[in-house]
């Protein structure tokens, strides 16, 4: 077994390294796990204190203001110019609705429009000016189809408001649970340390003249590759192995709960497997450390960004999408973004969970076949 | 111990070695000794079976050599030309990691390490890793590598490039010695000097063939220079010179920027001779060397150039 203690003695010597990574990520997935909104399962209207000059005074008028007044505080103002000023500039309003006298004749039979006035730059008069119209228009269809100002009145009281109701495949009631930043953030743990680490190691057994040193020795060539790749899974699967057990730990009721941790641990292990397969090839491509170091990141980040891991997958646009979908981390997002959207894996979300999973699969098989035929040229060269 | 006969390789066009044939026997230091691209290393990579080749044989121990005849591979220790250690393992990991290529026996692999960190001076240097080392350090770590697993055949692919006088009179020194333990050594050089110190016979390449072999006194005895005598800051005229041309055994002289070269068969007193001569002329001459045949003469006579060309 010297070829496969070379390659752990090897590994060993990049620990901080490993751990300095491993440190990165976990400050990267709790801070952003900090920055998610609470109580994402529903949206309420913003309520913004309206102040109401009421110069008609009629139903129809106190029709408007009571339909403003649903989700605003509504409070009742002197027709004073100064303190209308003094109140919007202390904030004590945030909008002013003057109703003209002669409102129903003027503005909902007329075509006067409602004057008002708000604090400059906020969003606040958006919400309100949108309010004010919707009421004008149903207010207006009432008075087209002959409706009195006393039968608009109440037409618009006994308006519902309109109502959302969100459905919840999740199961998580419309929050994102954190154990889901996690797993979306593991592939760049994984591209990276397994980039670094096993390039690290193959660069070294292809310094000089060691590959014919190798060949030159006792141990039959098939016999150094399988101790290198089963000693490659190994550091593999430890890291894979720690990354999982931090999560069950860190995430151990919520992830249990959700019933689907056996998917996410599939996932991450075929994903595990796809970036080992990139490293190997790395590997037998890259010849100095500093070339690794680079193309180790361009990889690992080049990938996590195109592919929804530091972005989620549905703010890339389309073009983007299409081309990550030539890319293993892409197919991880997928399944990830599929098993946080719905409670259970069954019927055709399986399926397409199952498919994300096999793509990945041929895509680690792709870059075994095109190491293996990098290494026959490399050999053939030599 | 090795026999090879007519091994022809071929690089597409070119002939890298044109029906090579050696024989070393146990116990030996063979020295072959040519220069850059004689075929040396192409020799020994056929040997070691990491090339293949168009024709002939190799038989080591009695044994065809394929590459996997692990059976014989396990009795060879190699040297690279180029130093090949790992860079991330320290001195005493990397004797460890290339003596478990051949010993499995934890116990008995720690012994011949601390033997072969020994053998080679890196006693202080166990825990140093490889770009701490000097370069002549790193060569001697490179042989540690190669002989700590004890073969019965050793063989040294230019050992000695770029290294300083200490450390090259220390290695050299360290091949005699594994030599006397009872293994064989092939030692391939272009630095002549090394191989005429310590090779017991001599193998010169040239063009990818094998075109002398023998101790160092039998190549020398090839050959017709038996002693070339060189005077300094001595002016000649033409009369002069076809004197000494004219002297007994005298038989290749050359004179440039007042340096005369006169190369004579193995006779006595041809010093005496060519002096005497100059000083019947009142001719004044400065320093006076006279050399017995190297074997860049053996090579000059056999291929009509230098072995450093």
């Amino acid at each position: 077994m010297a070829v496969f203690k070379a390659y752990m003695k090897i590994a060993r010597k990049n620990i901080w390294m490993i751990l300095l990574y491993l440190g990165i990520f976990f400050c990267v997935t709790i801070l952003f796990q900090r920055f998610v909104p609470e109580g994402a399962e529903g949206y309420t209207a913003e309520s913004v204190p309206v102040g109401i000059v009421d110069e008609d005074g009629g139903e129809a008028a106190e029709s408007l203001i009571n339909y403003i007044g649903r989700t605003n505080e509504t409070i009742l103002l002197e027709d004073d110019r100064e303190s209308l000023q003094e109140d919007l500039f202390y904030r004590n309003v945030g909008y002013i609705v003057r109703i003209p006298e002669g409102f129903m004749e003027k503005c909902i039979l007329g075509e006067e429009k409602i004057e008002a006035v708000t604090v400059p730059g906020t969003y606040a008069g958006y919400y309100v000016d949108q309010q004010v119209n919707s009421y004008m228009v149903y207010a207006r269809s009432y008075a087209a189809a002959g409706f009195t100002e006393t039968e608009i009145a109440s037409a618009m009281a006994h308006r519902d408001k309109a109502e959302v109701t969100l459905v919840d495949f999740s199961g998580n009631a419309g929050q994102v649970p954190a154990y889901t930043f996690y797993y979306r953030y593991l592939p760049y743990l994984l591209l990276s340390v397994l980039g670094y680490v096993m390039g690290y190691i193959l660069m070294g057994f292809r310094r000089g003249s060691l590959p014919q040193r190798m060949r030159a020795s006792a141990v039959p060539e098939r016999r150094q590759s399988v101790e290198g790749l089963a000693a490659s899974l190994v550091i593999a699967l430890a890291l894979w192995g720690v990354s999982a057990a931090v999560s069950v730990v860190m995430y151990r009721q919520d992830i249990f709960e959700s019933g689907k941790l056996i998917w996410y641990l599939l996932n991450s292990l075929v994903m595990m497997l796809t970036a080992l397969s990139l490293a190997y090839l790395v590997g037998t491509l890259v010849k100095s450390s500093n070339a690794l170091s680079g193309i180790v990141n361009i990889i690992s980040l080049g990938m996590c960004f195109v592919c929804g891991v530091f972005v989620e997958i549905s703010y890339l646009s389309a073009e983007v999408r299409k081309a990550a979908q030539f890319l293993p981390v892409y197919w991880y997002e997928t399944v990830n973004t599929l098993l946080t959207d719905h409670r259970t894996v069954a019927g055709s979300i399986r399926s397409e969970v199952l498919s994300g999973i096999g793509i990945q699969i041929v895509f680690a098989i792709a870059f075994v076949c095109v190491t293996l035929a990098v290494a026959k040229r490399s050999r053939r060269s030599s | 111990m090795v026999k090879i006969e007519n091994l022809v390789k071929r690089y597409g066009g070119v002939v890298a070695l044109d029906h090579f044939n050696l024989d070393v026997k146990e116990g030996e230091i063979f020295g072959l000794l040519g220069p850059n691209g004689s075929g040396k290393t192409t020799a020994i990579n056929c040997m070691l079976a990491l090339l293949k080749y168009d024709r002939g044989s190799i038989r080591i121990m009695g044994q065809e050599m394929t590459p996997d005849n692990y059976d014989v591979k396990r009795q060879i220790g190699i040297v690279m030309q180029d130093v090949a250690v790992f860079e991330e393992l320290n001195v005493y990991e990397n004797i460890d990691y290339f003596c478990s290529l051949y010993i499995k026996d934890k116990s008995r692999r720690k012994e011949l390490v601390e033997e072969a960190i020994r053998f080679v001076g890196l006693e202080d240097y166990r825990k140093t890793y490889p770009q701490k080392l000097s370069g002549g350090l790193l060569r001697r770590l490179n042989i540690a590598c190669g002989i700590a697993h004890k073969p019965r055949l050793i063989i040294l692919d230019e050992p000695t490039v770029a290294v300083d006088p200490q450390s090259r009179n220390k290695i050299l020194e360290g091949i005699c010695e594994l030599n006397r333990q009872g293994s064989t050594i092939i030692y391939t050089s272009h630095y002549m000097e090394e191989v005429e110190q310590i090779c017991t016979r001599i193998a010169i390449m040239d063009h990818g063939r094998s075109i002398a072999v023998g101790t160092k006194e039998e190549l020398k005895s090839m050959i017709k220079t038996g002693e070339t005598v060189t005077i300094e800051a001595v002016i000649l005229g033409a009369d002069d010179l076809a004197d000494i041309r004219s002297l007994p055994h005298a038989f290749d002289v050359k004179y440039e920027d007042q340096r005369l070269v006169v190369r004579c068969t193995g006779a006595k007193h041809n010093l005496i001779h060519i002096l005497s001569c100059l000083q019947e002329k009142d001719i004044p001459f400065g320093r006076v060397f006279s050399e017995l045949p190297t074997l860049n003469d053996v090579f000059l006579e056999i291929t009509g150039k230098q072995l450093r060309d």
